[in-house]
């Protein structure tokens, strides 16, 4: 259900026009966390993502790395760098896995938070972060408002959150 | 029987399906709302928010809502694609469609089209929607593979199809709950608030008959989406599927 969460926030910065994914458009990259049970898909196209647990087909390009690996990159970390050190494994277009990785950085989520869904339960502070990220627009469409309670509807009406559902497809 | 399709749990033949479902939804036309509220206690709103939420649907975006009813869904798709969008609320009943029209212009919201359709048969040009949606009516259409590849056709490389509807639950308490719930409970408080008690017992048995999450996320792709994952809401008692179209 994080995915989902990821998801909204991308689309929030591309709307706002905070982020230009006309260079990613119509291409599709598989990202895998070694360490957590999270292997998503970034479907770029129409001019939005979607991000989806559905990684059967095949993407454009593939990236694996460890969730530690994944933050520090966020951190600055250069990508060149960190294949040297072979801390990262990327099929495909080395630029394209570059542009998402600007993209995500330029989200400002807190990862680390994200994160620690797969771990542990903290979800008070996931909300926190959406309010964080969405504050300050004055757009009435797509506002932040709108966002969070969509955000608060996806957690209350989801007994995803519980153990008894995690890691399915949920 | 050859030709036969499930109405509930009855075997019918194939062509008497769609006036059978005509008639449950005539029926409910007036009070549907009420009783979605009743029995879902008020879920239902949640779930067909979360629907919209996930739709990623834009400013500006072309969204048909299909098996639409009285446009829950249509009110959130128009507030999300604006003024430059578009947003048609469809369905084969023409009671319903009126209830949507009423319920729309009573809460004020304009713009949105209306037109009366079968899910099988779209009267629409291929790759023309940036978004479709159906919730809580596949399973009243006779061939959803066939509405499935309608959806996929009049979609645009990268639109979205979203497909609510009740699912099975994993959880053995849930089911069972659910179970005596909907046999039991539902077609009794049908027959008290809307006066039909055969209606709901219908919807009760529809729910039972309708493919489960992997099978209805198989159906998806065989119909053309490269991409489709489900969510599961309210322990799977609903799900949602969104599928993608390359
Ligand atoms: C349970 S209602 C759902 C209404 C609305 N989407 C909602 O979620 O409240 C099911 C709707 O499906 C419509 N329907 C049934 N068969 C259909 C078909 N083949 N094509 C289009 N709509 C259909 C019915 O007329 C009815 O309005």
């Amino acid at each position: 259900m994080q995915h989902f969460v990821l998801e909204q926030a991308l689309n929030y910065l591309i709307d706002q026009g905070d982020a230009d994914i006309g260079s990613l458009n119509g291409k599709t990259i598989y990202f895998a966390l070694d360490d957590l049970p999270l292997t998503l898909n970034f479907i770029c196209t129409n001019n939005r993502i979607f991000v989806t647990t559905d990684t059967s087909s095949n993407a454009d390009v593939d990236i694996k790395l460890k969730s530690n690996v994944f933050l520090s990159l966020l951190q600055g970390e250069e990508i060149s760098d960190l294949l040297k050190q072979d801390k990262i494994i990327i099929h495909g277009d080395v630029k394209t896995a570059q542009l998402l990785v600007d993209l995500l950085k330029s989200a400002q989520i807190d990862f680390e938070e994200i994160l620690s869904q797969y771990t542990g339960d903290v979800i008070a502070n996931q909300i926190g972060n959406i309010a964080r990220n969405l504050k300050g627009s004055s757009n009435t469409l797509n506002s932040p408002i709108e966002a969070i309670k969509d955000g608060l509807t996806s957690l209350l009406i989801s007994p995803s959150k519980s153990k008894l559902y995690k890691n399915k497809n949920t | 029987m050859e030709n036969t399709t499930h109405f509930g749990f009855k075997d019918v033949a194939t062509e008497d399906k769609q006036g059978l479902v005509r008639g449950v939804f005539d029926s409910v036309a007036s009070k549907y709302d009420l009783m979605n509220d009743v029995l879902s206690f008020g879920a239902h709103r949640l779930w067909k928010r979360y629907t919209v939420a996930s739709s990623n649907v834009k400013t500006g975006d072309k969204v048909l809502d299909i098996a639409g009813g009285t446009g829950d869904l249509a009110i959130e798709f128009r507030k999300k694609a604006g003024e430059s969008g578009k947003v048609i609320l469809s369905d084969i009943n023409a009671a319903m469609l009126a209830e949507g029209r009423r319920n729309l212009t009573n809460k004020g919201v304009f713009g949105v089209e209306f037109i009366q359709l079968n899910a099988e048969n779209l009267p629409f040009e291929s790759n023309s929607f940036d978004c479709v949606s159906i919730a809580f009516g596949l399973r009243n259409v006779t061939d959803k593979d066939q509405a499935l590849r309608e959806m996929h056709r009049i979609l645009k490389p990268g639109g979205c199809l979203l497909v609510l509807e009740f699912s099975k639950t994993d959880n053995e308490l849930l089911s069972q709950a659910y179970d005596f719930y909907s046999f039991n409970i539902m077609p009794k408080l049908g027959g008290i608030i809307a006066d039909d008690e055969e209606s709901y017992q219908y919807l009760a048995e529809s729910i039972r008959q309708h493919p489960d999450q992997e099978t209805l996320k198989n159906m998806v792709l065989d119909a053309g989406f490269s991409f489709c994952e489900y969510h599961n809401l309210t322990g799977g008692i609903v799900a949602l599927h969104k599928g993608i179209k390359a």
